[in-house]
């Protein structure tokens, strides 16, 4: 029998290019920027690809668990700046962000979960705009006008401090979050759930007989992604930013984002949600500099291109090619 | 106590009655054989039992136990198998993890490592005669292959009751053969009742099946040993129809 930790070779690409892209970012300080947006994509793509990837449900209602983890650690920040508890508030923020949105994902998963294909798609769509207008609508966590809590910050941890932790701790915060999504990943392909989750994705009927639970595994699919997602959001978007906004949390062109990183790459892949998030923020952030204004009408048909040329995403066409080679066992 | 026992099973799909008032036995490690023309409420039948559906009227009984409202994820573990008329497999993961998937969550469920499955599945493949094609994706199989792996992946459920949809459809006669003597084979020694279904496979059955249930127009029309429900003039009927003017 092969060793067991044979199975988790995969990771070794993954890894190695988070750490090129680190190493990158801190040698070369005028790099920090584009990296963290290089890994915030990556992040994203890791953690939306659980649940899209794996199950092959699509949700157009994503974003609203990054929301949810923007606000966890705005609330966290602003309620208990005052208590001296030091670098514990962000981890209070951090745990609140992850817990609202993996109820949240609860909730609509026990319910949406058990609708097919488009039906489910459809019906997430509600949920992220419904949760806007109904955080502006009920005027709660500062309703229309959001939060805003870079005082609340700096009186707790110095101008100094804070400053840092907006940019530089959020953005390796990032990479440690997507370094920990692909580990998940991978321990649930290798799993009875990973196992689970391609029955439902190939076949949920044929998957039913054969004695699976399909709107178990699809529920641990995706609030294990929401979960991410929350953290991400906690991270990436409230610390960083230090305020919270909500046309700008909920906004579908980030579950659109998601969605392209992890088809580019390839669903249900390991390293596709690197190799699609580092196209698509790259390609995002030269077509930005070269033609303003014009990033979304020269990417459209070049996404179109890479999708009919490769519909697996670029890893699946790789995966196909390394099969029999003595690269199979560091792909998936 | 029989194996399982349905009990006046009625099924109607809106004004269509597709299986009515129908209740048999099977004894565990029997060979049973399903004939009938199409339409006659035999995948209805297999629904049922397996949990696709559930009846308006009767129960259905397995092992002593009313499972007439379990879902289907949940009769699989107590031993319940079946394949499909059109093999379904789950295309894009390999023949070893197909087979892996069905004694992971059959009746060893939760009893069996992945490892520990992977290895059951490789002993079924190999009973199937699929061990040169196990680290194919299920999807690239010819149709006859595509069968034999859902036999395979059915038997790793170590199920006590195996429900097979036209094993033997669109075969060679000499495959069908060999087809037979090896599901009759691997039934005997697992203790597995199998009851077979086809549409118009004689052969099949006549070398298979201890005893034989012809169902017509929803209703079971005769239950008996193969070679009497073979010779019975209502089944001659049902197959042949009757001549003219008689």
């Amino acid at each position: 029998m092969r060793p067991k930790i044979e199975k988790y070779y995969p990771l070794i690409p993954v890894y190695v290019a988070y750490l090129v892209m680190f190493l990158i970012g801190r040698t070369m300080p005028s790099m920090w920027q584009m990296v963290a947006l290089l890994a915030f994509y990556c992040a994203i793509g890791q953690a939306f690809n659980i649940f899209l990837g794996m199950t092959g449900y699509v949700d157009f209602g994503y974003v609203a668990f990054m929301a949810l983890g923007t606000y966890g650690m705005a609330l966290g920040i602003t309620a208990f700046y005052q208590t001296g508890l030091g670098i514990g508030i962000i981890f209070i923020g951090l745990l609140l962000g992850v817990v609202m949105a993996t109820l949240l994902s609860l909730a609509v998963g026990s319910v949406a979960l058990r609708l097919r294909g488009a039906y489910f798609a459809i019906a997430t769509i509600g949920v992220n705009e419904g949760f806007r207008y109904f955080v502006e609508g009920a005027k709660i966590w500062g309703g229309s006008e959001g939060m805003i809590f870079s005082r609340e910050l700096k009186e707790a941890f110095g101008a100094e401090m804070a400053s840092q932790l907006s940019t530089l701790w959020a953005d390796v915060a990032v990479f440690i979050i997507a370094v920990v999504a692909a580990f998940v990943t991978i321990y649930y392909m290798r799993g009875k759930i990973g196992y689970a989750l391609t029955a439902l994705r190939e076949d949920e009927d044929a998957a039913k007989v054969m004695g699976i639970n399909v709107t178990k595994y699809k529920i641990i699919a995706f609030i294990t992604s929401a979960a991410f997602a929350g953290l991400i959001g906690a991270m990436a978007w409230a610390l960083k930013l230090t305020y919270v906004f909500p046309p700008d949390v909920f906004k579908i062109h980030y579950t659109i984002e998601c969605i392209i990183v992890v088809l580019l790459g390839g669903a249900g892949t390991l390293l596709g949600p690197v190799v699609g998030g580092l196209i698509y923020a790259f390609s995002k952030y030269w077509l930005a500099v070269v033609a303003p204004g014009f990033q979304l009408l020269i990417f459209a048909p070049i996404i179109i291109a890479i999708i009919m040329a490769f519909p697996e995403g670029i890893m699946g066409l790789v995966k196909r090619r390394a099969k029999g080679t003595g690269w199979e066992k560091y792909i998936i | 106590m029989a194996l399982l026992e349905l009990e006046n099973i009625t099924k109607r799909f809106g004004g269509l009655v597709a299986v009515n008032d129908v209740s048999l036995q099977i004894e565990a490690g029997e060979l049973i054989g399903i004939v009938g023309p199409n339409g006659s409420g035999k995948t209805t039948l297999y629904n049922v039992i397996s949990g696709v559906y559930s009846p308006e009227e009767g129960r259905v009984i397995f092992q002593g136990k009313d499972i007439t409202n379990l879902p289907p994820y949940r009769r699989a573990p107590l031993g319940i198998g079946r394949t499909f008329q059109i093999p379904r497999p789950f295309k894009s993961a390999s023949v070893r993890e197909n087979v892996a998937i069905g004694a992971m969550f059959g009746t060893l469920s939760g009893k069996v490592s992945v490892d520990e499955s992977l290895e059951i599945a490789d002993h079924y493949i190999e009973l199937v005669g699929l061990q040169a094609y196990k680290d194919k994706a299920a999807g690239t199989l010819t149709p006859t292959e595509k069968k034999l792996m859902e036999i395979a992946r059915a038997l790793a459920m170590k199920p006590k009751l195996l429900l097979m949809d036209e094993a033997m459809a669109g075969m060679h006669p000499s495959d069908i053969d060999n087809m037979v003597k090896f599901i009759k084979k691997v039934g005997v020694e697992e203790n597995i009742a199998i009851v077979s279904m086809v549409e118009h496979i004689m052969r099949a059955m006549v070398g298979f099946a201890q005893r034989i249930i012809v169902m017509h127009r929803g209703a079971k029309l005769v239950d008996a040993p193969t070679a009497e429900a073979l010779s019975d003039p209502k089944v001659i009927d049902v197959y042949l129809g009757r001549p003219s003017g008689d």
